[in-house]
């Protein structure tokens, strides 16, 4: 894994694959290949959000912190998905704690750079949100599903 | 394919209750136990995957329970039942040495044969993998049979799994994927966090839509979102089988109690197709 090229690792993960080569070169140039090992923070709430994770490879917990508790997992991304997305709407500061389970690889993108990319490249930018509109929708469903507590106890018999 | 009940000897008389012995109690969780039973009569009650058995509690009443498991000696029986009213909290309160009444076999079966050749998706939520389980034990007493072979379980909380020795056994399997994940992880659980249907895209890579064969029980909604992604994957309708539940009383589709559209579910179902479901999942209890 770590001698792949951010180039080679956005051509083969479902988020960015479907790209023009041209488009992923673009984007390759906002990004950088990290490695994270079990329990390292990706990302921590409060903490300014300056970065857009696509998860490559591993387990990565978008979690909480209550006091008194420690963290609550609310939900786990694996390789194939995307982490972080707070960097897009003032005041871009991350709502939750994202931590790596297992030891992770994600290509890291620039906020900054992304934002600036998204601006002079409109149909890039389009295409992107509404992919990261369609993870957030895939979320919310799954929130909501977490809500009801299907596996609670059924009728009585 | 999904097959209608064997019949036996004692399927001659569906009414009558015949006297079997509990011979292991197993402690699943915390509500939920499997028992497995051994008949005191010569009779052989030879129950498939996905089927279900009226156990009849004496003086208490009567439920419907699904196989769990396959049997280790001709006629004996393996039930997981979760103590959630009356006749299953005498259920679990059972220990080896007690009697029961057990009618049937009754019911459809998983399309085990129909998967031959196929990559098998099983899906189940909560208590849902009981009847899974005994599919699942067939498949992998046939391994060869199948191609991939993915299971993919939801469970509440870690507390929750059921059948956690099997659940050991089989992630060492090469042979097997085995995905769970929990809604509500307690500090200890270091897997994967979130409701099942999540799970179906991390899959996708791992089988043929065309050629899959996905059998799913768990709670309904949770179902109707698993069948929306399975759709979402290309997987056809009539691949699609879920297990439902109902009210069934006497499991021979006199009563009606169990009726769905067209269906009585103890004798049409409880394993159907999603091809023939689907003209009636707009009903709000489908």
């Amino acid at each position: 894994m770590s001698d792949r090229s951010v180039l080679e690792l956005l051509a083969t993960h479902p988020f960015t694959a479907d790209l023009s080569e041209e488009q992923q070169a673009q984007l390759a140039a906002c990004a950088r290949i990290a490695h994270f090992e079990p329990d390292e923070y990706l990302l921590r709430e409060g903490q300014p959000a300056t970065a857009f994770y696509l998860i490559v490879s591993g387990l990565v917990s978008i979690e909480v912190f209550v006091p008194g508790h420690g963290p609550r997992p609310l939900q786990t991304v694996e390789g194939g998905s995307a982490v972080g997305w707070s960097w897009m709407l003032a005041p871009s500061r991350w709502e939750f704690d994202a931590r790596a389970l297992e030891r992770t690889t994600a290509v890291v993108f620039d906020a900054e750079r992304l934002r600036a990319l998204f601006l002079e490249d409109c149909c890039l930018g389009l295409r992107l949100v509404q992919r990261l509109l369609f993870i957030i929708t895939e979320r919310l469903r799954a929130a909501r599903l977490q809500l009801l507590d299907l596996y609670g106890p059924p009728r009585e018999r | 394919m999904v097959k209608p009940a064997i019949a036996t000897p004692a399927a001659t008389n569906p009414f009558f209750p015949l006297p079997f012995l509990v011979i292991s109690r197993r402690r699943e969780t915390r509500d939920t136990v499997t028992l497995r039973l051994r008949p005191l009569s010569d009779v052989r009650l030879i129950a498939q995957p996905g089927q279900f058995m009226m156990l009849s509690v004496y003086g208490v009443g009567e439920v419907p329970i699904s196989v769990s498991g396959l049997p280790r000696r001709p006629g004996e029986l393996e039930h997981t039942i979760r103590a959630v009213g009356s006749v299953t909290r005498h259920l679990v309160a059972l220990h080896p040495g007690d009697q029961i009444g057990v009618r049937g076999p009754f019911g459809t079966s998983w399309p085990l044969q129909l998967a031959h050749g196929q990559d098998v998706l099983l899906v189940a939520g909560g208590l849902g993998f009981a009847p899974l389980r005994s599919a699942l034990l067939a498949i992998l007493r046939e391994r060869w049979r199948y191609r991939q072979v993915i299971v993919l379980y939801g469970a509440r909380s870690p507390a929750d799994l059921l059948y956690r020795r099997d659940l050991s056994r089989w992630l060492q399997r090469p042979d097997l994927v085995l995905r769970i994940t929990v809604d509500h992880p307690d500090q200890y659980w270091r897997g994967q966090v979130g409701v099942v249907p999540n799970l179906i895209r991390q899959m996708a890579a791992f089988f043929e839509p065309a050629n899959t064969v996905a059998m799913i029980c768990g709670p309904e909604i949770m179902m109707r979102f698993t069948i929306r992604e399975l759709q979402k994957h290309g997987i056809p309708d009539e691949r699609i089988f879920l297990s439902l539940e109902r009210n069934m009383q006497c499991a021979i589709g006199l009563c009606g109690h169990c009726q769905l559209g067209p269906f009585f579910l103890c004798k049409d179902g409880p394993v159907l197709p999603y091809s023939r479901l689907a003209p009636f999942s707009e009903i709000r209890e489908f």
